[in-house]
């Protein structure tokens, strides 16, 4: 039976790790054990943050591209929704609902926020008063202004985040919720946001009869990623990253004693790095928060994959499980990897980094000229005139969806190779040597080039399975691409080399 | 066969002279015509099926297939020389050996001739064909079917 599996993204680290899912979802990764729906829902107090802006940008483009493709079961074969496309059934694309709203934080301080003027300053005849208020919060915390966030302040997210679960989007994730779905909650331990949602999220899930279906969620499989430090910040501010570290230990003293021993998740996984860690730009968040993509977003995104393909082997206790690779080598590659995340995503990965860095290199060469890009062959039949001709590639739907989205998987790519510790398990590649593209994979003498990629276009073009229509236009483009870039790994056995090597 | 391919060289092309007869008759009694016409009718179909079957070139275009048409022209016609110029000149017919041998018939002088306008009657012939294969061919191509167009 198919199954819906929501996905809690909470700050800034829960909006890049679903870009990485959006990115091996698009690559054709699939969730295990009949998961066929993806809910992201993404938690952030910071609306103009650039991360969560990109991801919504992502996720979109993700939903966009796949409604224009006819069953799609390779390339973006995993369905993703928003939890108000599920209430109302309708099939309306809008980015921002994969966001949850927040009321009140656009422009207010957390003091106003709190109330904290109103409060009495008279301590011996009142029952609320701003010096017990001082105690939990700084003079900095009540002047912060919400709309970037809690700036690492968790005990302001806790007040702030407290409120979401009255919201309409929360009741609506509650309707949509059915037996064996299950629930993924993603959130940083050393920040503001992500520490002090994971909790509250879970004690709602848990435990507040309101939300509808509320017996349901209870009882429902719920996993969770918690990310310790993996990056640094240039300039110490309101923002300290050396605070990271006693934050973290501090909250998972926390966790340990309010999540993992009284079970209330099935699975909690950690990721964290230490010592081999970049320096990021310094923001406290809005759009200058636009961190570059990390390897352990994509760890991230394969405990995802993990929850769901272990989801039947829970036990009443929480289980609890860590981020690890074969080889301490840098920067990584495939091989470094264990042979299941190897396995998960070195193929998919590689499809679609090809697919991709055609479009852009190879495509030119073959446009007007290889049979799968014209439509004007004369005395045949018509099924053997491609849709893929030049005034498909010059479509805005081409450019606005696929190229756009396409662009964001090579920048993601680029900037997990660019970050530490390194994700690199490409090289760079030309139209010549494209065939080469895996590190340490085998050196081919003869056939290299995109050439490869454009005879097997050309004798799937014509495969009945694969012509777009008017209301799929990306079907056939998805498509042949996801069966030309498996014919071509397969029979130039890119992948077996490279586990010899 | 050999009765078409001897009206097409003879009648179609004019070719045949009656003060040389002997050389027309060798040709058809011995096999030349049937060879010359399977040259005219094989090597287009060789070389064009190889083309659409065989050449995994996906970006192949208008100038490539002409560029194959005036090969097959050549492979055709060179070969077609060829097999003229042996059934002529190395026939067993004694009667053609002897009329080459008297520099009074004019024999030779004549035979020297034939061999470059079978080239180019076959190699003329191979063209046309070439292009009817291309048409048929092409339908069960999976990388030229656009071509010639």
């Amino acid at each position: 039976m198919a199954k819906k599996l929501y996905i809690f993204g909470i700050g800034g680290t829960g909006s890049r790790v679903i870009k990485s899912l959006a990115m091996l979802l698009a690559s054709g990764c699939k969730l295990k054990n009949d998961f066929d729906t993806v809910i992201p829902i993404i938690i952030d107090p910071d609306t103009s943050n650039g991360d969560l802006n990109r991801t919504k940008d992502i996720l979109k483009l993700y939903q966009e591209i796949r409604n224009q493709v006819n069953q799609p079961n390779d390339f973006f074969g995993q369905e993703i929704k928003t939890v108000n496309e599920l209430a109302n059934k309708s099939s309306v694309v809008n980015s921002e609902y994969f966001q949850f709203n927040l009321n009140d934080v656009d422009q207010s301080t957390f003091g106003q926020y709190i109330g904290f003027n109103s409060l009495d300053d008279d301590y011996k005849n009142s029952q609320d008063d701003k010096n017990f208020t001082r105690l939990l919060y700084s003079e900095q915390n009540l002047n912060s202004n919400l709309n970037v966030g809690f700036k690492g302040n968790p005990n302001m997210g806790a007040i702030v985040l407290n409120q979401f679960t009255d919201s309409g989007d929360f009741k609506r994730f509650g309707q949509t919720f059915n037996d064996d779905d299950a629930i993924f909650i993603i959130n940083s331990i050393f920040g503001g946001t992500g520490a002090a949602g994971f909790p509250l999220i879970l004690k709602n899930l848990r435990g507040n009869t309101n939300i509808p279906n509320s017996a349901k969620i209870k009882k429902s499989k719920i996993g969770g990623i918690t990310y310790l430090p993996y990056f640094a910040l240039n300039k110490k501010d309101e923002v300290n990253s050396d605070s990271f570290e006693d934050k973290a230990k501090i909250a998972i003293d926390y966790y340990n004693r309010t999540i993992i021993k009284q079970n209330k998740v099935n699975f909690i996984y950690f990721v964290g790095n230490k010592g081999n860690t970049k320096y990021l730009k310094y923001a406290v968040g809005g759009k200058e928060q636009k961190n570059d993509a990390h390897f352990l977003e994509m760890a991230g995104a394969l405990a995802i994959f993990d929850f769901c393909e272990n989801i039947n082997k829970t036990t009443n206790k929480t289980q609890v499980k860590e981020f690890g690779i074969e080889n301490d080598s840098e920067p990584i590659k495939f091989r470094d990897l264990n042979l299941n995340n190897q396995k998960e995503i070195a193929k998919p990965l590689t499809k679609y980094k090809l697919f991709a860095e055609y479009l852009n290199i190879g495509l030119p060469k073959a446009l007007n000229k290889s049979r799968w890009t014209k439509s004007n062959i004369k005395l045949v039949n018509k099924t053997e005139n491609s849709f893929l001709d030049e005034q498909y590639f010059n479509r805005p739907e081409y450019k606005i969806q696929i190229e756009a989205f396409n662009n964001h998987f090579i920048s993601w790519l680029n900037e997990m190779e660019n970050n530490k510790p390194s994700f690199s398990p490409y090289n760079k590649i030309s139209w010549r040597d494209a065939l080469n593209l895996i590190k340490g994979g085998p050196n081919l003498e003869i056939t290299k080039s995109f050439k490869a990629i454009d005879i097997e276009n050309c004798k799937l073009i014509t495969e009945i399975g694969i012509r777009s229509t008017s209301k799929a236009m990306h079907t056939t483009l998805i498509k042949i691409f996801g069966k030309s870039t498996e014919n071509v790994l397969n029979k130039h056995n890119l992948l077996k080399q490279e586990k010899n090597v | 066969m050999n009765d078409l391919f001897a009206i097409i060289y003879e009648v179609w092309f004019g070719l045949w002279e009656s003060e040389y007869d002997v050389i027309f008759q060798t040709l058809f009694d011995y096999g030349g015509y049937n060879l010359l016409g399977l040259t005219f009718i094989t090597v287009p179909l060789i070389i064009f099926a190889s083309f659409y079957f065989l050449w995994k070139y996906p970006y192949a275009n208008l100038w490539h297939w002409v560029l194959l048409l005036l090969v097959v022209f050549i492979v055709t016609g060179v070969i077609s020389w060829g097999i003229s110029n042996n059934e002529i000149f190395l026939s067993d017919n004694q009667s053609l050996i002897d009329a080459l041998a008297d520099p009074e018939s004019g024999y030779e002088q004549f035979a020297n001739t034939l061999p470059l306008k079978h080239a180019l009657t076959n190699g003329f012939l191979s063209l046309i064909l070439g292009f009817f294969y291309s048409l048929i061919l092409k339908q069960f191509s999976k990388i030229q079917i656009h071509l010639p167009f």
